[in-house]
Formats: structure tokens, C-alpha cells, sequence
């Protein structure tokens, strides 16, 4: 019986130090929300899709384990990782303190973004050819976002001459840009592409200027939470993070979806 | 719940940027409205089903709809149509302030048109027939005996209504507008302190109803100067 003990301690010690991670199932069971279209969601066939998917499944090859789906509405997203229904979450979830206090996250793998979208005959002028800002080009220019979003920061303070108009709601952003009654609208280029940009009303109109990745303002981004003290696994994501990366397949799950990246354009680490 | 007394304080300076619209929508609308509702009147005391029937049809749509669904249709509706957009109407609708003095004036032309009726209804008959013995005609009649009395009858009514425009100017910020509440929601947002701040536009709106209550208190008893006081 001691013998028996002794030999379960050492399996178990194996088990853990080896560099294989949570080697004993082999297995990594990932949370996500299944219904948050086009990052996980279910095709007409039932299958899972989508860049979180693609991100989650990149990883699992990575670290040579399967992957296993999850699915778990947001508001329980991180109590059910906290109780061990799985060990990952790849579900869009953007990097914050707050957050970081309950669990760990690994390096971005979709970045916080906010772009302009204005009419393509008017050519708007908000960037020089170097990428920075031009302060002259927002002159007597009418810019429509959302009230006191970080589009709303971003804005007063990197181009103070814009006449900026607050809006509620989203939809009603679109609407006036297509009325004329804005000239331009900062926004997220992900959720402007999926219901106005790619759609028939969205057809005159087009993004200006460069994704504004600045994170003192946009956040880090979004990023693989798992619990707190898991240290060497997540190491070894945020190294799977860096290959998909920089191996161009990150750009090839978002271009599924968007005609354009949504990835870092350098791998970061985070601090 | 931690409650800042000095940021109620703090924030009314901020508030006050956008009280030039509140106002400015305020004195537009009621004054544009009461034109309204004067043509309003005449077409229902008119007697011709021609000139009736529109009257109350108009008055009718704005008194049995809501003023935020009327903003909305105005502002978020009208463009809609290709014709709007080309017409001349579209730099007054292109604008926000444009839409709201539009939907406030149409609206306060409904309601006061139904208070200046009330007004004339409530004009002794005896009035009337003395005049004609007298040999006034009848625009005469309206205009000397009818208007003063009628105007004295509805002013504490029309006080009423023009204290509801005061407040019905807030939903000027759900369409962009930067009038004090359209201020008061953005510091909000940024604050995250709600209570404070809209008690800091409470407190504003209040002094402004207290100066108009004040204000038609007066007029009423100048109009009311030759009435025998009751004891």
C-alpha cells in the first residue's frame, strides 16, 4: 500500500513538472461563448468558427494538445474558468485590471482599434503620409462617435480642432454619417465592417487613414485568460502567440472574416 | 455609495455651457408654437369643416404622440427620404438644434391651441351680445372683447405648458444636442456619478421654473388688474 502511495506521488510529480503543461489530460478545455459572431460561433452545420476558434485550435497545435470546446454565457465566463470547468478562455475578452486581478492573460491576439469611416468622395485628410496625425485636415470636419468612449479621449486629445458629435447608440452613428449630417465617424473597424461598411448602405463610404493602435487609450487588447499561478503554460501560449503571429497565420484567420488584420502588428509581450 | 456634495457644485459651472441651447430652444419653439397655435385657433373657431378638420387632425398627431417619438421621426425618419435630403428644408433638418425647434414648435402649437380654445370657450356669451348691441363687428369683438379676456383665462395654463417645454428640451440630447442634459449625460459618462450630476441639472432647471412660475405670476396679475377681487 505505501509502495502503491509512493508510486502515485511520483506519477503525479512527473505529471506535473513535465514541460507538457496539463500533459495528464492532454487535453485543453476551452471556454468561449459560441454565439459571438464572426469570432466563435456555430456554423449551419454546427461546427464551431471563427477567429477565436482558429486562435484557440493555432494554440493547441502548438503546445501539441487537443483542444476542447466549451461553451458559457459571458456573465459566468470567468467564475466557471475559476471552478475549473476548463482551462482556457479564448472569447474576445479584452485585456483590463480589473479582470487581471481574478485571472492571468497571455499577449494580445486581437488588438483594441478605432478607426475613422468617412465618405469616399470627400477625401478627408486626417493622416500625413507618415501616419501622424494632421491636425489641419479635422478643420471645420464634423466627427460622430459615441459619448464618452475612448474614440471620445483619443480624439480630444490628438486632434482638439474636430467638431465632435456624441451619440448614444451606434446605429444612429451610421445613420447620420450616411445622411450628411456628420462627415466622419471614429469607431471600431471590426463591428463598422459587419454592419454598415460590407453591407448595401455602407457602400459609398469607406476607412480613413490607418487603424490607431494606441494602447494608453484603445487598452491592450484581447487575450487567453487562464487561472492565476499557471506561469510555465502560460508562457508557452504566449510563445504559441508570437509563432501564429508572426508566421502570418493570424492574418489568415482574420482575413476569413474582415478585409483586413486585427492582430498586433508587432508581437508585443506584455509586461 | 460615496456622495460628493462638491462635485454638484463643481459641475454646475460646466452645466451652464449648455444652458444657451436650452434656452435658445425654449424661447424659439414657444414663440414659433404660439404663432401655431394662434392659426391653429382661428381655423377651429372658423366653422368651416375645411379649415376645422385639418386643425384637429394636426393637433390631434402631436397631442397623442409622444415629443421623443416626434424628435425621432423628425430627425431619424425625414432623411430617409431622397426628396428631404434635396429639398430646401434640409440645412434646417440637417441640423439637430433644426429638428428639435420643429418638433418642440409643432408641438407646443398643438397643446397652447387647445389652452387658447379653452381661453376663448370660457368667455361670457353676455360679452358677446353686449358687443353687438353695441354695433361691433365681429372681428372686432374677437380682437377688443374676446383676445384680453381669453388671454387672462389661459395664462395659468399656458404657464403650465411653457414650464412642460422647459423640460420637454431634454430630449434634445438624445439627438446630439449639448443642451444641459445632453452636458449633464456626457460628464456623467465620464464621471460615473450619475446622482451628483443630475441633481446639479436638477437644481438648474429648478431656478429657471422658479423665475418663469415668478415671471407669469406677475403677468397674470397685471392682466387680471381690472378683475373684482373675490374676498
Amino acid at each position: 500500500m505505501r509502495r502503491l502511495l509512493a508510486l502515485a506521488t511520483v506519477a503525479f510529480a512527473v505529471a506535473t513538472v513535465t514541460p507538457q503543461g496539463p500533459a495528464a489530460a492532454e487535453t485543453l478545455r476551452v471556454g468561449t461563448e459560441c454565439t459571438y459572431h464572426p469570432f466563435n460561433f456555430r456554423d449551419e452545420n454546427g461546427e464551431l468558427q471563427g477567429y477565436d476558434i482558429d486562435v484557440a485550435k493555432a494554440i493547441g497545435d502548438h503546445l501539441g494538445v487537443e483542444i476542447e470546446f466549451h461553451c458559457q454565457k459571458w456573465d459566468g465566463m470567468i467564475p466557471a474558468l475559476l471552478a475549473n470547468k476548463f482551462d482556457l478562455i479564448v472569447a474576445s475578452m479584452s485585456i483590463t485590471d480589473q479582470r487581471k486581478q481574478k485571472i492571468d492573460f497571455s499577449d494580445p491576439y486581437r488588438v483594441s482599434i478605432g478607426q475613422f469611416i468617412g465618405a469616399k468622395e470627400k477625401d478627408l485628410m486626417f493622416f500625413n503620409e507618415d501616419g501622424s496625425v494632421n491636425e489641419a485636415g479635422f478643420e471645420g470636419v464634423k466627427i460622430g462617435l459615441q459619448r464618452a468612449t475612448t474614440y471620445d479621449n483619443w480624439i480630444q486629445a490628438r486632434a482638439p480642432n474636430a467638431e465632435v458629435v456624441r451619440y448614444d447608440a451606434i446605429e444612429a452613428l451610421y445613420l447620420d454619417l450616411q445622411n450628411g449630417r456628420v462627415d466622419a465617424i471614429m469607431t471600431n473597424p471590426m463591428k463598422a465592417y459587419l454592419k454598415f461598411l460590407s453591407q448595401p448602405e455602407g457602400a459609398g463610404f469607406e476607412v480613413v487613414g490607418p487603424q490607431i493602435e494606441e494602447t494608453e487609450f484603445f487598452g491592450i487588447g484581447v487575450g487567453v485568460g487562464l487561472r492565476k499561478g499557471n506561469d510555465e503554460l502560460l508562457s508557452r501560449i504566449n510563445e504559441g502567440i508570437r509563432q501564429v503571429t508572426e508566421d502570418g497565420s493570424l492574418e489568415v484567420f482574420a482575413r476569413k472574416h474582415f478585409p483586413f488584420t486585427i492582430h498586433p502588428q508587432k508581437w508585443q509581450g506584455t509586461e | 455609495m460615496t456622495f460628493d456634495v462638491f462635485l454638484i457644485l463643481n459641475s454646475i459651472p460646466t452645466m451652464i455651457e449648455g444652458l444657451g441651447i436650452t434656452l435658445k430652444l425654449l424661447f424659439l419653439s414657444t414663440v414659433i408654437g404660439l404663432a401655431l397655435a394662434v392659426v391653429t385657433l382661428l381655423m377651429r373657431l372658423s366653422g368651416h369643416w375645411l379649415l376645422t378638420w385639418p386643425a384637429m387632425f394636426y393637433i390631434y398627431i402631436f397631442r397623442g404622440t409622444p415629443i421623443l417619438v416626434q424628435i425621432f421621426i423628425i430627425y431619424h425618419g425625414l432623411p430617409q427620404f431622397e426628396f428631404i435630403r434635396e429639398g430646401v428644408l434640409w440645412p434646417l433638418l440637417r441640423e439637430p438644434f433644426g429638428c428639435c425647434v420643429v418638433a418642440l414648435s409643432l408641438n407646443a402649437g398643438a397643446y397652447v391651441s387647445e389652452i387658447l380654445r379653452g381661453g376663448v370657450l370660457g368667455v361670457d356669451r353676455g360679452l358677446h351680445e353686449a358687443g353687438k348691441a353695441l354695433g361691433l363687428s365681429t372681428p372686432h369683438r374677437f380682437i377688443y372683447i374676446t383676445t384680453p379676456i381669453a388671454v387672462r383665462l389661459a395664462i395659468p395654463a399656458y404657464s403650465n405648458d411653457f414650464i412642460s417645454m422647459l423640460k420637454a428640451t431634454a430630449l434634445a440630447s438624445t439627438v446630439t444636442l449639448m443642451d444641459m442634459t445632453g452636458v449633464a449625460r456626457t460628464i456623467v459618462a465620464k464621471t460615473f456619478a450619475p446622482y451628483e450630476i443630475f441633481i446639479a441639472a436638477a437644481i438648474v432647471y429648478l431656478c429657471f421654473t422658479w423665475t418663469f412660475q415668478r415671471g407669469f405670476g406677475l403677468l397674470e396679475r397685471y392682466m387680471s388688474r381690472y378683475v373684482k377681487k373675490d374676498a
